[in-house]
């Protein structure tokens, strides 16, 4: 396992796709909270949910998001780019490939969502500050927001691994990612609040400290529910590559 | 590959494979009647029957880079990472030393392109590239499918000179191509496989015996199969 994990950590330092999908995310997530920070009318941004909840709804959305589109990047360009072969020729063992995998998503999405979630927290409270707003949020709730929109992208990066193993076309495993965070999530937000709280995007929310409706309310419930999807995700993809033939 | 189908005359250590077949589940040994687009797969699970490397299925091999070294396409590259990351990354996993690299990279000769990335080496540099990763464990044996496809003329005898020279030192090599010429002057034995039966297993010096080329010999069997 030792070795495998190696070798997937220096897949991921040995080309530009990890920087240059977190610099995206970074250019994006700073983008789209500034233009909330600034654009909302400041009734809208006076109290601590309403602050915290463009925090989350753009820096934690995103992370999970991105820390997603990482997962299935690590295993659909593998596929993509034929190297799933070599990989498997030195380690036929399918289930230890994708074990080595998830760790070294788990990783990398926690460290996107910390720079997601930062980035927001940053960028936003600058631009709250700028107009002369009172930041309603405690070292408490920043270190919630940061390290729960960690955990949650950490998930997601799992979420995203057994998603890209099952689908394993890269185009279509992003916009997978991409329509159910950004589209499915948020039309069930809207008519079924009740359902959308145990909906994976909601639950990095929840987890990052979001209180609105159709959100859970209990952070550790929805760590512990996120966990089980990721784990889930794994285990599907797990058996997706053990089953199917690679080409 | 069972072992005891392997290279009964010491001198036989370079073989040939002809004709690989397109169906799956025959009963002579899954490698040769592998479909190909799903050769890893062979090695690693056959669809049906057993395919066994020295006597044990390919996923039990305590050590498969260093048992059996494969290239099974020109371009499994990833093609923004270097042709010696790409090394580096498969050393890694099979737990061998980055000298292993340099050593492997100076025997293929791209020691002066390895820190470029793959998109930009030719066809030719990727066919020595995939042979660089085949030989990092040092294994007993080597499978290569279609290696001369993209070769120069200097190219394609440097890698007759190299698996000759592999085999002299005790390895073995498994080719499969369809440039019969080219392997006729490469190969000690020849393997012919049609429709997934094995149709032929001769040396070339047999063949020559009977006053047959290999093409001769491929295209009676083969067409004598189809009718």
């Amino acid at each position: 396992m030792k070795a495998q994990l190696r070798s997937e950590l220096c897949k991921l330092r040995s080309t530009w796709t990890v920087a240059s999908v977190v610099a995206a995310m970074l250019v994006l997530v700073t983008l789209a909270v500034l233009l909330h920070g600034f654009g909302l009318s400041a009734s809208r941004l006076t109290s601590l949910p309403d602050q915290r909840g463009v925090f989350t709804d753009v820096g934690v959305n995103l992370g999970a998001l991105f820390a997603g589109l990482l997962g299935a990047l690590s295993i659909t360009g593998e596929i993509r780019s034929g190297t799933i072969r070599p990989t498997l020729l030195v380690t036929p063992r399918r289930g230890l490939v994708i074990a080595a995998k998830a760790v070294t998503a788990l990783a990398a999405g926690f460290v996107a969502g910390v720079i997601s979630a930062g980035a927001a927290a940053g960028a936003g409270s600058a631009a709250f500050a700028s107009r002369g707003l009172t930041i309603q949020l405690g070292a408490g709730d920043y270190a919630q927001l940061i390290l729960g929109g960690g955990a949650a992208a950490a998930m997601w990066a799992l979420i995203g691994l057994g998603l890209g193993a099952v689908i394993r076309a890269q185009v279509p495993a992003i916009v997978a990612l991409f329509a159910w965070l950004l589209f499915v999530e948020n039309i069930i937000g809207g008519d079924l609040p009740s359902v959308n709280r145990f909906a994976p995007g909601a639950l990095a929310l929840a987890l990052a400290g979001q209180q609105r409706t159709g959100i859970l309310h209990t952070p550790a419930v929805a760590a512990f529910l996120l966990a089980f999807y990721a784990a889930l995700a794994v285990a599907a993809g797990r058996t997706a590559m053990t089953r199917r033939d690679v080409g | 590959m069972d072992s005891s189908q392997q290279d009964p005359d010491p001198k036989s250590k370079v073989l040939q494979q002809e004709g690989l077949n397109q169906n799956s589940g025959d009963e002579v040994s899954t490698l040769a009647s592998a479909d190909p687009g799903g050769q890893s797969d062979t090695l690693a699970e056959p669809t049906a029957g057993t395919a066994l490397v020295f006597g044990r299925r390919y996923p039990q091999l305590d050590h498969p880079a260093r048992t059996v070294g494969a290239v099974l396409e020109s371009n499994d590259f990833y093609p923004g990472r270097s042709g010696r990351n790409h090394l580096r990354v498969l050393a890694l996993a099979a737990g061998l030393p980055f000298s292993r690299v340099e050593e492997v990279l100076d025997a293929v000769r791209l020691v002066s392109a390895a820190a470029r990335p793959v998109r930009s080496y030719s066809l030719g540099m990727r066919q020595r590239l995939g042979l660089a990763a085949a030989l990092l464990g040092e294994p007993e044996l080597l499978i290569l499918d279609e290696p001369i496809n993209g070769l120069d003329p200097a190219g394609v005898h440097w890698l007759r000179t190299f698996l000759r020279g592999f085999a002299a030192r005790g390895g073995t090599v498994l080719v499969s191509s369809h440039v019969l010429a080219e392997v006729a002057q490469t190969v000690d034995r020849v393997l012919i496989i049609d429709n997934g039966r094995l149709l032929a297993d001769a040396t070339v010096d047999e063949l020559a015996r009977r006053g047959q080329s290999l093409e001769a010999a491929y295209l009676e069997l083969t067409t004598a199969d189809a009718s």
